[in-house]
């Protein structure tokens, strides 16, 4: 007769994919229940430490590598593209933002020196902590990147969780402070959900099983110095046009159309996972780049600013809707 | 403990099959003696640990039983395995060896260990 335990047990092994279930679930049982005393066994749950075993194990049975059904390398292959391109673009943001403003402020005279460093120490010691947080941790996306393409995944793992971070505090502010919630709202919700799903695709989707990350063209540092070459560019040449979701949207333009003509170049069409990746990169862009913009509709605005997000807005969607019948060409192909 | 390329329990769950071939709870009862309980697998970090020694060609299924209608499966060592495992202890005893020695030739050193404290810090400075 089945006990409890087993019960339970078999519940917290719904946790694991299908195929998984079929192969293994009879023998982790019996692996689970050996030396487990019957009598006791309706009194019991699986601990805590077992559950959490189960879902890693889950988590890297659905974000397979190879051998794994289909559907579910597929989602592995995605999720881990997704992470890579999402951090390539918020590292190289992130930094060329901080160079910029770094060389800005101390190559034009110390009003403006004076001006950066007040926006740290002008508004009291937790604001002052916060504001050097939000500046120091996004550069850890950097770290991340190149922790990544190195193989190092601990301390890849915790570079891009502490680099997202900051896009909390427009949440947790008001709980601890007097500050307000901000009044872009949506565009605080959607900046802290690309930081958090690119965080996040990594965390899970390079696990101890997973292959070690690797970009489709270039070594690492040469495609990172390219990526940043063409945020500084798009920033220095058109000034006036930069919001934040600038720098990650003109990178995501140029590398995007530059993965299609290399794609469509080579008699190797790559992983599936690759377009279907860029296709939601685009999707998550096109939100961030909405709302960036959107709180600014109806006040007269600059003509480059304007023309630049509206043109940023009409590139994400052409390439959206291409790289998504990519995507979908190649699962069919699949 | 382990290589890079070979985890703590990979490394045990390897010297658990060396002798014999054992199934699931077998592995487990092993590795926790084999480490004297410094290691515990959960089921569920046992059966990710089997499935990539696996797919690694580490390990194979020897045999498949049913008790009590439960299914048993035992897994064996590979020729690939064994030598995995060899070289693996041949990397950690060469490891201990030279600590060994180190140690030994800092205790014959006069005063290493008793004033170990007189240079300057790691970051050379005072402090």
């Amino acid at each position: 007769m089945t006990t409890l335990l087993e019960t339970r047990y078999r519940a917290v092994l719904r946790l694991l994919p299908a195929y998984y279930r079929q192969a293994r679930e009879e023998e982790m049982v019996e692996t689970y229940l050996w030396d487990l005393d019957r009598d006791t066994q309706d009194q019991s749950r699986p601990t805590l430490g077992e559950t959490a075993s189960v879902a890693a194990l889950a988590l890297r049975s659905r974000l397979a590598a190879s051998g794994a059904p289909r559907r579910y390398a597929l989602l592995g292959s995605t999720a881990r593209h997704f992470a890579l391109f999402a951090v390539l673009l918020q590292a190289t943001a992130a930094l060329v933002d901080r160079v910029l403003g770094l060389t800005w402020a101390s190559t034009h005279g110390s009003s403006q020196w004076d001006m950066f460093v007040s926006a740290f120490t002008d508004q009291g010691p937790l604001f002052g902590v916060v504001e050097v947080a939000e500046w120091a941790l996004p550069l850890l996306w950097t770290v991340g990147f190149f922790a990544l393409v190195h193989d190092r995944r601990r301390l890849a793992r915790t570079s891009v969780l502490l680099a997202a971070l900051p896009t909390l505090w427009p949440f947790v502010g008001p709980l601890v402070s007097d500050s307000v919630v901000p009044s872009d709202l949506w565009f605080a919700v959607v900046t802290a959900l690309f930081a958090w799903l690119s965080a996040l695709a990594l965390c899970a989707a390079y696990h101890r099983d997973a292959p070690a990350a690797a970009l489709p063209v270039g070594s690492p540092g040469l495609v990172f110095a390219a990526f940043a070459v063409v945020t500084g560019a798009s920033i220095v040449l058109l000034p006036g046009a930069p919001d934040t979701a600038w720098a990650p949207a003109t990178c995501f333009l140029v590398g995007a159309v530059g993965w299609l003509v290399l794609r469509s170049r080579s008699a190797d069409r790559g992983p599936a996972g690759g377009a279907v990746a860029l296709a939601a990169l685009g999707l998550l862009l096109l939100a961030v780049r909405v709302a960036a913009l959107y709180p600014w509709l109806g006040l007269p605005l600059p003509a480059v600013y304007l023309g630049g997000a509206l043109g940023q807005v009409a590139g994400l969607t052409l390439l959206v809707v291409v790289l998504g019948a990519v995507a979908r060409r190649d699962l069919v192909r699949h | 403990m382990a290589s890079k390329g070979m985890t703590t329990a990979a490394f045990f769950v390897l010297t658990a099959l060396a002798d014999q071939p054992r199934h699931g709870y077998g592995i487990l009862r092993e590795v926790e003696e084999l480490s004297d309980g410094a290691v515990q697998l959960r089921v569920g970090t046992l059966y990710g640990v089997l499935d990539r020694l696996t797919a690694d060609g580490m390990i194979v299924l020897d045999r498949e039983e049913v008790h009590d209608g439960r299914l048993r499966r035992y897994y064996r060592l590979t020729d690939e395995g064994a030598q995995a495992l060899d070289a693996e202890a041949e990397r950690m005893a060469a490891g201990a060896s030279a600590a060994k020695q180190r140690i030994a030739e800092g205790r014959k050193a006069p005063g290493a260990a008793a004033n170990p404290t007189t240079g300057p810090g790691l970051a050379g400075g005072l402090a």
